[in-house]
C-alpha cells in the first residue's frame, strides 16, 4: 500500500514514500510545489497539469506509483537564466490571466502545444487548449499569449 | 481514495494470471483515467489494481496486416492519432481525435481502456464498429476474437469476461469505403456529445454499398442502425434518400434523453445528423 | 532608486496599461493561496452532508467513523454548542448553523466533521457516518415558497449588521426573508389609460461561481489569538463575525487573505470559517478545511428567479407605467439575498424614464442549497427579464429595438424609480456607441435556406452598494519606496494593480515603488468586502485620501527639517530628519459615501453613490434544421468612468461578458427532490476555449466619474448586465423564437421552430 519511489523532479532526482492511492498532485506537495492544483479532481480543468516524459498530464489523474522512474517537470522549472520563458513572458505581456489558479496548466500546455504546432492557427490553439478551463475566461487575451510566444519562439 | 494494493506484471501473461480472481475490485488500467474517476467518487473502491503500464512493449504498436491495421490495446489515443499509418488507413479515426476528451487524456488513456469501459459517450467505440474492426480478448483460458460492434452489451456493460483483456484491435482495409464521425454537444464545446454518428460504406462515386450506420451517446451502447443501413445500400445519393435514412435512423435507435437533451430531440438530431454524416463521409 | 515626490493625478500612473504586480508569482505557478497552505500539525476536516432536503435529525451514530484508525475527532452540532452557544451566522439572518442543529435545510448541508492527519482517511470516515432523518415536506420553487405550508426556518434572527439591512424582520410562519416595494407615481391609473398593455414572466435557472480554487480555510489556535487563513472576499466580515460566534473582541481573531483562485461572489461573508475556527479551537490544532469541486455546489449558488413584468405603453413606443414582481429563489440561507432582493429590485424597470412604477420583490427560503452574490448581484436576472420585455415590445408595435430604447431610456439628470437622480450615467453614450459598432443603421444580412441570422442589443444599470465604508493606509519608507495597506482582496481582478496605482497617482512617486500589502486584520484597516464592484470606487478613494495625508505629512517633514519636497529626494528628507534611513510618513484614509434610505415607498434621493452601464450586441446564426445557433459576434460597452487600467478593465469586460455567456447558455444545477444530480464540472459545463466567440468586442466609453476618485468606478460586473436578452433577442431577430427562461438551448430554439411551425414536438 505504500513504497517508495524513484524520479527525477525539475531535473533533481527525488526519493519518497507514496501510498499507491495518492495522486501525484499529492506528492508534489510533499515536495512544496504547489503550482499543480487539484480543481475539478477529473482531468477536465488542467489547473494540474504535469510534464511526465515529456507528455501533458493531468496530476491529479496520475497514481504517485506511476511516476517511479519518470522525468516529472512542473511549472516551478527554473529556465537556465532565471528568467521567464517566452510562454510565460508572452502571458504577462498580454495579461493573459486573472486570478491565476490556472495559468501554470496554461503556460504547460502552450509549450506542448508550440513543440507541436509552432506556428499554430487559431483553431488549433483552440482545440489543443480545449482541456483547460479558465473560470475568469481569459481566452482571449490566452490565444493573444499563445501567437505572442509561437512570435518570440521564432526569433 | 482509500488504499490499494497495486500489482506491476511485466508480461501480459501474468497480468491475466492477477486478473483471474473471483474478487471483483481487482481491475486492470492502462491510461487509469476513466478508473480514476470511479475511485475518487468512490464509485469503486479497489484492493488491488493491476497496471498494464508495464507489460511486453509489442502490445502498445502500431502495425500493418496486409491491407488491415493492427492497433495494440495499449497504444494511447496520442500515439493513435499522430500515428501516419493510422492516418492514411482510416483518417476518421485521427479526426476524431481531435475532439476526443483533452490532449492530457489522450496521452495516457489507451484503446483498449477506451472500448473495454462501455461508455456510450465514447467517441471511438462508434467509429470501429463503422469500420468493421474487430478486437482480440485474452485470458487465461486463451484468446477470441470478437467485433466491435459485438463489444457492447448495455450501458456500462461489455461481453468481455472479468477475467478478459483486449490485446488488439483489427481493422480490416477500408480500400475503396468511404467514412466519417459526427458529433453534437448541446452545452459546451468539450461537453460530452449527446449524440454520435459514425458512417461507413462502400461507393464507385455514386451508389452506396455496403454502408454501416452507427450511433452512440443517445443511446445506452454504440449500436448499428440497419434500417438507415437499407436505405443507403444500392441507393444512389439524393437528398431524398437521405432523407429516407434519417427517418429510418431516428425510428429505430433506442433513444434516451438526460440533461444533454430529451429523448424526443435527440431522435430529431440523429435524423438531421444521419444525413449529414453521410454527406460529410462523400465529401472527404 | 531616489525619488522625488512628483506632480499628483498627472496621469503617469493612473489610466496606464501597466502589467499587474503580482504577474510574475503567477505564471511561474508561485503565487500565494491559502490552497498551498500546510502548518506543523495541521488536521484536514472532511464534512459529511445532509442527504435530505429538509429533516429532523432523530440520531447521528459517528461510532464507525470514530473507530476508523488515523481519525483524530468527530464533530457534530453538540460539540459545537459546547464552544459556541449560540452557533448560528449569516450577513442579514443569523439562519445558518456551523453543524446542523436538529434539522437540515437542504441536501449538502454539513451536518458533521471528521478530523484526520491524513485527508483521504478524513473523507473514508466521513462517509461512515449514519444520519436518521425523519424527512419533512420541502419547498423547491420560488414562487411556489410564497404560499408553501413547508416552512423552511420557524425562527429567523435578523443579523442586523449592516446599515442598509436593519430593517429586516422576516416574516414568521413563511418563506419570505425580505419584501421589497417601491411605489412612483400610479402605475394601476397609468395601465387603465396606457394604448397597450404589455405583461411577460421569465424565468432563470439557479447557476453557481465554480471558482477553480474551491473554497479554503486554515484556523491555526496560537496561544494569544485564533489566526484564520482563508480563501475570503470579506476579511474584516470574517474577523468581526468569527469574534461575534466566540463572544470575543475583534483583536482576539485574525484573518489572513493571500491571492484568491476567484470569487466571483462566492468566497464573502462566513463560509468554511466559522466550520474550520470551531474545529480548531475543538482539535487545539491548525485545521484545514478545503472542499471539493463537488463540494462547491452545496455551498453557495446565484439566486434563480421568476419576473413578471407589466407595461403600460402609447401608440408611439412611450412606456408609461411599470409593474415588476420579483421572486428571489434564496435557497435554505438568506445569506445576503435580500440585500439582492433590496438593492436590484430598485432598478428592476429598467434604464427606462417611467413616471409611474410599481415594484414588489421577494427574498424567498426553499430547500435548495443557499444563493448569495454572484458578480451581478441580481442585475443579470433583470435585466434579462425587462430587456427581452421590451424587444417583445417593439416587435408587438413594429418598432426597432434601438429606436424603442431611444425613446425611453433615462437621460442623464432624470429621476429614476426610487426617485434619486441619474448623474455620470452613460446610458445614452453606452447604447449609442453600441449602436455605431454594431452598424446599427446599416442592412442586415439575414442568411438563407437553413441558416438565419439575427442581431439583438439589450443595455442594463446597476446601482452599488450603498453605505460601506473602506479604510486605507499608506506607508512612505525612508529611501521613499511605499506601502499600500488595505484589506481588498486580489481575486483576479487586478485590484493589487489598481491601489498601487491609485496611489502612486496620488503621492505623485512611480508605480513600480509602490506594493500593496494583502489582507490581514492585525495589519490591514477594515473594508466592508471585495464586492459589487465597490473597490475600486470605495478603496480607490480611502487610498487616495491616505496618499494625500502621506504627501502632506511628508511636506510638512521637509518643510520642518528646511527642505523642499518638490525639488528633493524622499531619502534625504528622512536622513535629514532622522540622520539616517530611518522612519516613517504614515498616511490614512476612511471613505464612507452619504446615502439616504428609502422610504416606505422606496424613495431616496440617494441611492447609490454611483451608476454602473453595461449593454451587449449579439449577432447570431441559426441552423433551422437543428435548433442549433453560433454566436458570430459579441459587442460589450461599459460606463466604468475612467479606466483606471484599460487593459485589465479589457479583461474584466471579457471575462464577466463569458462567464454570463456560460449561464445564458448551457449552465444550469438540476436537481432531483433537492438533490444536485450535476454537482461537477463534468455535467456542469462552464465555457470553454471554444466556447468564446470568434469575434467579440470590448469598449469602455469615454466617461468620468466625477465623484470617484480621478474619475473612476467599479468595472467588474457591467459586461454581464446585456448578454442573456441581446443573445435571445438575436435568435428571436433569427427565426422568430422567443425564449422566455434560460438558458438557451438549441433544443429550447428547436422547440420553438416546430410550435411556430405547428407541428410542436413530444415532451
Amino acid at each position: 500500500m505504500q513504497r517508495n519511489i524513484r524520479f527525477t523532479l525539475n531535473g533533481r532526482p527525488v526519493e519518497t514514500q507514496v501510498g499507491n492511492h495518492q495522486n501525484l498532485v499529492e506528492v508534489l506537495q510533499g515536495q512544496g510545489l504547489f503550482g499543480a492544483r487539484e480543481s475539478c479532481s477529473q482531468g477536465l480543468c488542467g489547473c494540474c497539469t504535469v510534464i511526465i516524459n515529456g507528455a501533458a498530464v493531468s496530476g491529479c489523474l496520475t497514481l504517485a506509483p506511476l511516476i517511479d522512474g519518470a522525468d516529472v517537470r512542473t511549472i516551478e522549472e527554473s529556465q537556465p537564466d532565471g528568467k521567464l520563458d517566452p510562454v510565460q513572458q508572452a502571458f504577462v505581456e498580454t495579461g493573459a490571466f486573472q486570478c491565476g489558479f490556472c495559468t501554470p496548466g496554461f503556460v504547460l500546455m502552450t509549450r506542448q502545444l508550440l513543440d507541436a504546432h509552432p506556428q499554430p492557427t487559431d483553431d488549433e490553439i483552440r482545440h489543443y487548449l480545449a482541456g483547460n478551463l479558465c473560470r475568469c475566461a481569459a481566452y482571449p487575451e490566452i490565444i493573444k499569449a499563445v501567437q505572442l510566444a509561437a512570435a518570440k519562439c521564432k526569433g | 481514495m482509500t488504499p490499494f494494493e497495486l500489482a506491476e506484471p511485466r508480461s501480459l501473461k501474468d497480468a491475466l494470471a492477477l486478473l483471474n480472481t473471483e474478487d471483483p475490485s481487482v481491475r486492470a488500467f492502462g491510461g487509469c483515467t476513466a478508473l480514476m474517476l470511479m475511485m475518487k467518487t468512490g464509485v469503486f473502491q479497489p484492493t488491488c489494481l493491476v497496471s498494464l503500464r508495464g507489460v511486453e512493449p509489442q502490445h502498445a504498436e502500431i502495425q500493418p496486416d496486409g491491407g488491415a491495421l493492427r492497433i495494440g490495446a495499449l497504444a494511447t489515443l496520442t500515439a493513435i492519432g499522430g500515428s501516419a499509418m493510422v492516418r492514411k488507413a482510416a483518417p476518421v479515426i485521427v479526426n476524431a481525435m481531435q475532439t476526443l476528451s483533452n490532449v492530457r487524456v489522450r496521452n495516457v488513456a489507451t484503446l483498449g481502456g477506451h472500448l473495454a469501459h462501455g461508455d456510450p459517450h465514447m467517441d471511438l467505440p462508434p467509429v470501429m464498429i463503422a469500420l468493421d474492426a474487430e478486437l482480440t480478448a485474452v485470458s487465461v483460458n486463451g484468446e477470441r476474437k470478437l467485433a466491435v460492434a459485438d463489444l457492447f452489451t448495455g450501458y456500462y456493460e461489455t461481453a468481455l469476461a472479468k477475467n478478459e483483456l483486449i490485446s488488439e484491435v483489427r481493422i480490416p482495409s477500408q480500400a475503396g469505403r468511404r467514412s466519417a464521425y459526427i458529433k453534437c454537444t448541446t452545452r459546451t464545446a468539450d461537453d460530452w456529445p449527446a449524440l454520435g454518428v459514425a458512417v461507413s460504406f462502400a461507393t464507385d462515386g455514386k451508389v452506396i454499398q455496403d454502408a454501416r450506420v452507427v450511433v452512440s451517446a443517445a443511446t445506452e451502447k454504440a449500436v448499428r442502425l440497419r434500417d438507415a443501413e437499407a436505405a443507403l445500400n444500392g441507393a444512389t445519393v439524393s437528398d431524398a434518400v437521405l432523407a429516407r435514412a434519417g427517418e429510418a435512423a431516428a425510428a429505430e435507435a433506442e433513444v434516451v434523453g438526460d440533461a444533454r437533451g430529451s429523448a424526443a430531440y435527440k431522435r430529431e438530431m440523429l435524423r438531421v445528423y444521419a444525413a449529414r454524416a453521410v454527406k460529410q463521409a462523400l465529401a472527404a | 532608486m531616489a525619488t522625488t515626490l512628483g506632480k499628483t493625478n498627472s496621469g503617469a500612473a493612473f489610466g496606464r496599461s501597466i502589467p499587474r504586480v503580482e504577474a510574475q508569482a503567477k505564471v511561474t505557478g508561485k503565487a500565494e493561496y491559502v490552497h498551498n497552505l500546510r502548518l506543523p500539525g495541521m488536521l484536514y476536516g472532511k464534512v459529511h452532508r445532509s442527504t435530505v432536503a429538509h429533516g429532523r435529525i432523530r440520531g447521528i451514530d459517528v461510532s464507525a467513523a470514530k473507530a476508523l484508525p488515523g481519525v483524530y475527532a468527530v464533530y457534530t452540532a453538540a460539540d459545537i454548542i459546547k464552544l459556541i452557544p449560540e452557533p448560528y451566522y449569516g450577513p442579514a439572518f443569523h439562519d445558518q448553523p456551523i453543524l446542523a442543529v436538529d434539522k437540515v435545510h437542504h441536501v449538502g448541508e454539513p451536518v458533521a466533521l471528521v478530523l484526520a492527519a491524513d485527508p483521504h482517511v478524513a473523507e473514508a470516515a466521513a462517509q461512515l457516518i449514519d444520519v436518521d432523518y425523519e424527512e419533512l415536506p420541502a419547498v423547491f420553487d420560488e414562487v411556489e415558497a410564497m404560499t408553501s405550508k413547508a416552512i423552511v426556518h420557524e425562527v429567523l434572527k435578523p443579523a442586523g449588521t449592516f446599515p442598509d439591512l436593519k430593517h429586516l424582520k422576516g416574516k414568521r410562519d413563511t418563506n419570505i426573508a425580505l419584501d421589497f416595494h417601491l411605489r412612483r407615481g400610479d402605475a394601476q391609473k397609468a395601465f387603465a389609460e396606457a394604448d397597450h398593455v404589455f405583461e411577460h414572466t421569465f424565468r432563470t435557472q439557479q447557476v453557481l461561481h465554480v471558482p477553480l480554487e474551491p473554497f479554503v480555510t486554515v484556523a491555526d489556535p496560537t496561544p494569544n489569538q485564533l489566526v484564520i487563513h482563508t480563501a475570503s472576499q470579506s476579511p474584516s466580515f470574517v474577523r468581526i463575525e468569527i469574534a461575534r460566534l466566540l463572544g470575543w473582541a475583534e483583536n482576539k481573531v485574525r484573518v489572513k487573505v493571500p491571492y484568491l483562485g476567484g470569487g466571483f461572489g462566492a468566497k464573502l461573508y462566513i463560509k468554511t470559517e466559522a466550520l474550520t475556527a470551531a474545529a480548531a479551537l475543538l482539535a487545539g490544532r491548525p485545521v484545514k478545511i478545503s472542499l471539493t469541486m463537488e463540494e462547491q455546489f452545496y455551498q453557495i449558488t446565484k439566486h434563480a428567479a421568476t419576473l413578471r413584468i407589466k407595461s403600460g405603453v402609447t401608440n408611439e413606443g412611450k412606456v408609461t407605467a411599470r409593474e415588476c414582481e420579483v421572486w428571489w429563489n434564496g435557497g435554505a440561507y438568506a445569506d445576503i439575498g435580500p440585500r439582492v432582493t433590496q438593492k436590484s429590485g430598485f432598478t428592476a424597470p429598467g434604464p427606462y424614464d417611467i413616471d409611474h412604477v410599481s415594484i414588489d420583490s421577494y427574498a424567498l427560503y426553499t430547500n435548495l442549497p443557499a444563493a448569495g452574490a454572484l458578480r451581478g448581484f441580481g442585475i443579470p436576472q433583470l435585466v434579462w427579464a425587462y430587456e427581452s420585455h421590451t424587444d417583445m415590445i417593439a416587435k408587438a408595435l413594429k418598432m426597432d429595438p434601438l429606436a424603442i430604447r431611444r425613446k425611453n431610456i433615462l437621460r442623464e439628470g432624470r429621476p429614476q424609480a426610487t426617485g434619486t437622480l441619474m448623474r455620470d450615467a452613460g446610458i445614452e453614450k453606452v447604447l449609442e456607441r453600441l449602436a455605431q459598432r454594431m452598424d446599427w443603421e446599416k442592412a442586415f444580412d439575414k442568411g438563407g435556406g437553413a441558416i438565419r441570422r439575427g442581431r439583438g442589443i439589450a443595455i442594463g444599470f446597476k446601482a452599488s452598494i450603498s453605505p460601506t465604508t473602506s479604510v486605507a493606509i499608506v506607508n512612505v519608507s525612508a529611501d521613499g519606496s511605499c506601502m499600500v495597506y488595505c484589506s481588498t482582496v486580489d481575486m483576479g481582478q487586478g485590484s493589487d494593480t489598481a491601489m498601487a496605482q491609485f496611489a502612486a497617482e496620488a503621492l505623485g512617486i512611480p508605480v513600480e515603488s509602490v506594493t500593496v500589502v494583502h489582507p490581514d486584520t492585525d495589519v490591514t484597516p477594515y473594508d466592508m468586502a471585495t464586492l459589487g464592484s465597490r473597490s475600486t470606487y470605495h478603496m480607490g478613494h480611502a487610498v487616495k485620501l491616505a496618499a494625500e495625508d502621506a504627501r502632506d505629512k511628508l511636506m510638512q517633514l521637509a518643510k520642518d527639517v528646511g527642505l523642499s519636497a518638490e525639488t528633493t529626494p524622499i531619502p534625504d528628507i528622512f536622513r535629514k530628519k532622522y540622520g539616517m534611513q530611518a522612519g516613517n510618513v504614515v498616511g490614512v484614509g476612511s471613505y464612507i459615501p452619504s446615502y439616504t434610505s428609502p422610504d416606505a415607498q422606496g424613495q431616496t434621493d440617494n441611492a447609490t453613490p454611483f451608476w454602473m452601464i453595461g449593454a451587449t450586441g449579439a449577432e447570431v446564426e441559426v441552423d433551422t434544421e437543428t435548433g442549433e445557433f453560433k454566436i458570430t459576434r459579441l459587442v460589450n460597452l461599459v460606463d466604468v468612468g475612467r479606466p483606471v487600467n484599460p487593459a485589465i478593465v479589457e479583461t474584466q469586460i471579457s471575462g464577466a461578458t463569458m462567464m454570463q455567456l456560460g449561464f445564458t447558455l448551457f449552465e444550469r444545477m438540476d436537481f432531483d427532490a433537492g438533490q444536485c444530480t450535476n454537482a461537477s464540472l463534468a455535467d456542469y459545463k462552464i465555457p470553454g476555449i471554444r466556447d468564446v466567440p470568434l469575434v467579440m468586442e470590448n469598449e469602455a466609453v469615454d466617461m468620468v466619474q466625477q465623484s470617484g476618485p480621478f474619475g473612476a468606478k467599479g468595472v467588474g460586473e457591467s459586461g454581464t448586465f446585456g448578454v442573456s436578452p441581446a443573445i435571445a433577442s438575436a435568435i428571436d431577430d433569427a427565426v422568430g423564437v422567443r425564449l422566455t427562461s434560460l438558458p438557451l438551448t438549441a433544443e429550447a430554439v428547436y422547440r420553438g421552430l416546430r410550435a411556430q411551425a405547428g407541428k410542436p414536438l413530444d415532451e
